[in-house]
């Protein structure tokens, strides 16, 4: 039986092919527009995160005590060896990179800048965080004796420096001194993470702990892990276990970053009440169109003995046609865009001023969830039965006899 | 017991309004099993509306209509539609096929609906199209078919689910004289080898003739009633 009424709701659609193919379209189309949307967003913002963690802070990041509220380069994380040979052993943590962090004053012959001067492990940066991959010009390298510097391209900008130039890094030693070292430019990089792209200036850890007077000790160690789902577990494992020194999650140092990323959960969730009311408000016209049309032939089927819930079967498979092939066609080609961004980018090179300004990628690589097509499903599917409801309404009022006699 | 008592039928339409109507004054009739019945009159003297009544369509506003030991006046709409579904058959003036449905779908619908197997839907529609001579149009859609082809496609959907009665509502009306010989030729055949109980309403002289079982109705009365015993009763 189940087979007839389908094949019914199916000529249904058929005999009002136009009218039919309109609204699979309107939801198909709307469907992949706003999967797109979801997911070039979603695409961005992670890549902001991503750029933050790689950066920066990684998944977990770790201070001495209140390093974080008064930024005194005497704060230092002490046994620094021991401590970093002991989180290289975790099999959770992917890779470490260790850092000496102070405020300080960059200068060129025309201009000086404040400025953060990081001390690093070039080797260790490229390895754990891919460091290498921001560069946009010179080299990924402090050159002969270290005497290189890699800056922030805000920075550079500002300066008014390119590859070679010198410039003069100052800043305050252990011993409360100003102590400054002279050094050229190899290297200008684009984080897109604002802050380090306006203050960054990467020099050798080794040259910064001379220049600083640091006998032992570092300022940051950031962690790299294997799977999200470990953060949360490490970090109170290494609360527990290092009282002396503060442990942050990379939401606790950007939380901005994580607000995006609630507020584009928000965004779906108006995404996906979209799709409802257009899937809702198409599929209601057409099917509150077919059954006034079509209130003669239900009058014959419930004449003949076809119960209302068969009737009500019928209406529903034929709105459920609608949707799902609207759905299916927009969820194929949400997902082929998006798996095309994902893999070639979405360069958005012409809007990379406005884009830089708020810490974006120009090249957005889109990403592809699950719940894109599962929440949409649902919104479709919801839409289609409440779109039937004044329909059915309409049915279950009219007697067979009278909609027999209507011509 | 009869097979089909109607009991002080009254129909009344827009009751209370100012424009109030009585299609049928206490209408009483006793209709045996098998029997060929013919409902005649003329225009508005409320053939289809008895019909209607007998059949569950319409609700009578006082009376009763018992079929065997059951009394459909007052059962809800989803009981109606299940005894419509599994005793009655209708075959009306306009035919009223789906016409979405090719003649097959068409006939098989009502088996379908009470739940018999796809086999024995299509040996008893391909018995049915035979005795009807539709063979050739069971998989055309009512729209490639003539009013004598749809006609007899919509008594063979009325028939095939084996009803213990079938309501024909001016079933010739709409055909020329020849298609409506051939047609009440065909259902007194089936009358005859199926022992289905059939009324029908109908003005038409040659629907009346065949009767054996004549009630004439006028201004919503039974004007006269009149049976013709079986010559071999």
């Amino acid at each position: 039986m189940f087979r007839l009424i389908a094949k019914i709701s199916w000529a249904s659609l058929k005999r009002r092919g136009i009218r039919s193919l309109m609204v699979m379209l309107m939801i198909c189309l709307s469907l992949w527009g706003l999967v797109f949307m979801e997911g070039i967003y979603d695409g961005m913002i992670e890549q902001m995160i991503g750029n933050a963690i790689r950066s920066d802070c990684g998944h977990i990041t770790l201070f001495a005590k209140d390093y974080r509220l008064d930024k005194e380069i005497t704060k230092l994380i002490p046994n620094a060896a021991i401590l970093e040979t002991d989180l290289r052993n975790d099999p959770r943590i992917k890779g470490v990179n260790t850092r000496i962090l102070q405020d300080g004053l960059v200068a060129t012959a025309h201009y000086s800048k404040n400025c953060m001067i990081v001390g690093v492990e070039l080797n260790s940066e490229r390895k754990n965080s891919r460091l290498d991959t921001y560069l946009t010009e010179g080299k990924f390298d402090f050159g002969k004796k270290s005497k290189g510097v890699i800056i922030g391209s805000k920075l550079a900008k500002k300066l008014k420096v390119t590859i070679g130039k010198k410039l003069i890094v100052s800043a305050q030693d252990v011993n409360n001194d100003v102590s400054s070292l002279a050094l050229k430019v190899t290297g200008i990089l684009r984080t897109n993470n604002m802050w380090l792209d306006e203050v960054a200036v990467f020099i050798h850890r080794e040259k910064v702990k001379k220049m600083l007077e640091i006998n032992d000790g570092l300022t940051q160690f950031s962690l790299l892990l294997h799977q999200q789902e470990d953060i949360q577990p490490l970090q109170k494992e290494l609360k527990e276990k290092l009282p002396s020194l503060d442990v942050f999650r990379w939401d606790e140092i950007y939380p901005a970053l994580l607000q995006s990323r609630v507020m584009m959960t928000g965004f779906n969730m108006v995404c996906n009440i979209i799709v409802f009311c257009i899937a809702g408000l198409g599929i209601f016209g057409v099917m509150l169109v077919s059954v006034m049309e079509r209130l003669r032939e239900f009058g014959i089927l419930l004449a003949v003995g076809t119960g209302f819930t068969q009737i009500r079967l019928m209406v529903a498979i034929e709105s459920l046609l609608l949707g799902c092939v609207g759905f299916i066609g927009g969820s194929l080609l949400g997902g082929i865009s998006l798996y095309y961004f994902q893999e070639k980018g979405l360069d958005l090179t012409m809007f990379s001023e406005g884009l830089e300004a708020f810490g974006m990628d120009t090249i957005i690589y889109s990403v592809i969830k699950p719940e894109y097509f599962i929440y949409s499903f649902a919104a479709v599917i919801l839409a289609t039965l409440v779109s039937i409801i004044i329909p059915l309404r309409i049915l279950k009022k009219s007697k067979p006899i009278e909609a027999i006699q209507k011509i | 017991m009869r097979f089909l008592e109607v009991n002080n039928i009254k129909k009344i339409f827009n009751p209370g309004e100012d424009i109030e109507v009585v299609g049928l004054h206490d209408i009483t009739l006793c209709i045996d099993k098998s029997e060929f019945v013919v409902i005649s009159g003329p225009s508005g003297s409320g053939k289809t509306t008895l019909l209607n009544i007998i059949g569950g369509l319409d609700a009578p506003t006082s009376g009763t209509v018992t079929l065997g030991e059951l009394i459909i006046t007052g059962l809800s709409e989803n009981k109606l539609s299940a005894l419509r579904r599994d005793h009655i058959g209708f075959v009306f003036q306009a035919y009223n096929l789906v016409p979405v449905l090719t003649a097959r779908d068409n006939i098989e619908y009502v088996m379908r609906l009470q739940g018999k197997s796809e086999d024995e839907c299509r040996r008893r529609t391909e018995e049915v199209a035979a005795k009807l001579g539709i063979v050739d149009y069971l998989d055309k859609l009512p729209n490639q078919m003539s009013g004598g082809q749809q006609q007899r496609v919509a008594v063979a959907r009325a028939v095939a689910p084996k009803p213990k009665l079938i309501l024909a509502d001016e079933p010739t009306a709409n055909l020329d004289s020849k298609s409506a010989e051939n047609l009440m030729n065909m259902m007194q055949q089936l009358n005859e080898d199926e022992g289905i109980t059939i009324i029908f309403s109908s003005h038409d002289p040659l629907v009346i003739g065949k009767a054996r079982h004549s009630v004439v109705l006028r201004d919503g009365r039974i004007e006269t009633e009149h049976e013709t015993l079986d010559s071999d009763s």
